[in-house]
């Protein structure tokens, strides 16, 4: 009887968050497909005249290409950086340690808006505000916690003396880091990885900062798009999106199982 | 005997190693993993400064251009003009609603997820949460034009049987409700993992000893699960607050919250200084609030009897 009431009350709220998280995406899949010129959902027969339209405009080509591009800057910066300090932080007895884990976590206590204005002012200065790589740079750093804690936590799995060991039986430092440390972090690195890129490719904001109308990334160019006219053609480009989560999600599931968030660092 | 040819090569990285980093250095090894990471959030420090500095400087509205002196009025405009302070007080209660709302149903869904017997469901209510937590936010707000807005699903539903069309688009209620759905991956990832350390027996203990699930739940099942839903509170506040894109796209430009005022003093009216006043403002009041939050409801690192 107790245990009933308790099953219910959870699916329950849990059946309406399935519902209010999964309706957007439904939706827009929907919308995308229809043969008339609204955003209407249910859509108006099937067609797949809008992904055309999409994959024959150059505007939003571009815009995907250099999403893409700021993807792959922010990953290549921030694996290697994310990737070494986590390593410094498990292995390594640092003076300051704490102040040092605060320190980094700056990009996530300073509100996002703050970090971007700041970036765009110093970027200005510099004068390499018109490029698309300090966006990335820029992904890289706003998002860099997230990588660092997902190396942590490989990181803090590994026994040091198996580095020990390397080193006994007579391994310089460089091969024992190659052969001993680096494959024990690897699951982290390429969770983190995937990560980094997958926030890169939607992060919005400090793109909408730090890029001007000719250099637009995919987010960017959507929003824009909402503001003005609504045409399905716009639900086909967000489809882009939902098949890259999936995508993401598939490969995280097959590399690390989406279940080692559940527990605790 | 030959020598392979990546042992050579090893060797020769080895080598130059050794004489980038000699042995007398190895014992601040660790810094020097630390340094790309410390370098890279340096930049942030660096733009913070560059914001302060820009924050004391006053426009002149005829050259556009930025004072030479050093002067605090952008700070003195930020706390006599109502409309930030509208902005300031709309954002925090917008803020403190979206936590309270969001962590009260991301809780059941983490403990459905993480005490389900079947790993299908599991996996299933995983994927759920990732998928849009993968998606961003601007699709999923446009997402929710399409089913809120006046040609959208709900009102097309509510047509059937003679309703509306109710305006359910760029209003205060669905920005909360567009915030909430956008936050609720981020507190159910935040609150499974406390949920995990809990050891079911524990539940179990409470029931056999007479306990309904809802003594249970209230008395043995929330105050263990604390550390999560504080660090939950806390992320969602904090990311609510200083929120960008759904005030703008779900609320129409008539809910705007302190980001978007900052974006405005930045791009409508060029005023760089009062832009960065209002950001500076902002870096702290979330800063205290976010200390006040922590002092209150505990840092979430669970007490030791």
């Amino acid at each position: 009887m107790n245990a009933r009431g308790k099953t219910l009350l959870l699916w329950l709220v849990v059946g309406f968050n399935l519902l209010t998280l999964a309706a957007p995406t439904l939706v827009i899949l929907g919308a995308s497909v229809t043969t008339g010129n609204m955003i209407v959902f249910p859509p108006e027969g099937f067609s797949l005249r809008w992904y055309e339209k999409v994959f024959a405009s150059e505007v939003l080509r571009d815009a995907f290409v250099r999403s893409f591009w700021v993807s792959l800057v922010c990953t290549v910066v921030s694996v290697p950086a994310g990737t070494l300090a986590a390593l410094g932080l498990a292995r390594h007895r640092l003076r300051f340690a704490n102040l040092l884990q605060v320190y980094l976590l700056l990009p996530f206590t300073i509100p996002l808006i703050g970090s971007g204005i700041g970036l765009m002012l110093f970027f200005g200065e510099v004068g390499v505000l018109g490029e698309l790589w300090p966006v990335g740079l820029a992904c890289g750093v706003v998002n860099l916690p997230f990588m660092i804690w997902s190396v942590l936590a490989s990181a803090n799995g590994l026994d040091p003396d198996l580095e020990n060991a390397a080193s006994n039986c007579g391994a310089p430092p460089v091969q024992a880091f190659l052969t001993v440390t680096l494959p024990a972090v690897t699951p982290g690195i390429i969770t983190g990885a995937l990560i980094m890129f997958v926030l890169a490719f939607n992060e919005f904001l400090v793109s909408l900062l730090l890029t001007d109308a000719n250099i637009v990334t995919l987010p960017v160019s959507i929003y824009n798009s909402i503001r003005s006219i609504i045409t399905p053609d716009l639900a086909a480009v967000s489809v882009i999106y939902i098949l890259v989560a999936g995508v993401a999600i598939v490969v995280l599931d097959r590399l690390v199982g989406l279940e080692v968030f559940l527990k605790g660092r | 005997m030959k020598i392979p040819m990546h042992w050579r090569l090893l060797d020769a990285v080895e080598a130059v190693a050794a004489l980038l980093w000699p042995r007398a250095l190895h014992r601040h090894t660790g810094w020097l993993l630390m340094a790309p990471a410390i370098a890279l959030v340096g930049l942030l420090v660096i733009g913070l400064m560059y914001m302060g500095d820009s924050s004391l400087r006053l426009l002149d509205t005829e050259t556009f251009e930025q004072s030479a002196d050093y002067s605090l009025a952008n700070y003195a405009v930020l706390a006599s003009q109502s409309t930030y302070l509208t902005v300031l007080v709309r954002s925090t209660v917008a803020a403190l609603l979206v936590t309270v709302i969001t962590v009260a149903l991301a809780f059941p869904y983490a403990y459905l997820m993480v005490r389900t017997r079947s790993a299908w469901t599991r996996k299933f209510l995983l994927i759920s949460l990732f998928l849009p937590f993968f998606i961003g936010q601007v699709v999923r707000a446009y997402g929710w034009l399409i089913v809120l807005g006046r040609e959208g699903i709900l009102n097309n539903l509510f047509a059937l049987v003679g309703l509306g069309p109710f305006k359910m688009i760029y209003n205060y209620p669905s920005l909360i409700f567009g915030l909430v759905q956008y936050m609720l991956p981020f507190a159910v990832l935040l609150i499974a993992p406390a949920v995990t350390a809990i050891q079911e027996e524990l539940e179990l203990a409470s029931e056999s000893l007479g306990a309904d699930w809802k003594r249970t739940f209230l008395h043995v099942t929330l105050p263990l699960a604390r550390p999560g839903l504080v660090s939950a509170a806390v992320v969602v506040f904090a990311l609510t607050l200083t929120d960008y894109a759904m005030p703008v796209v779900l609320g129409g430009g008539t809910n705007d919250f302190i980001a978007n005022a900052v974006y405005d003093a930045f791009f409508r009216i060029s005023d760089n200084g009062l832009g960065s006043a209002v950001a500076i403002a902002l870096v702290l009041f979330g800063s205290t609030l976010v200390g006040v939050l922590l002092t209150v409801l505990g840092t979430g690192t669970p007490d030791r009897d």
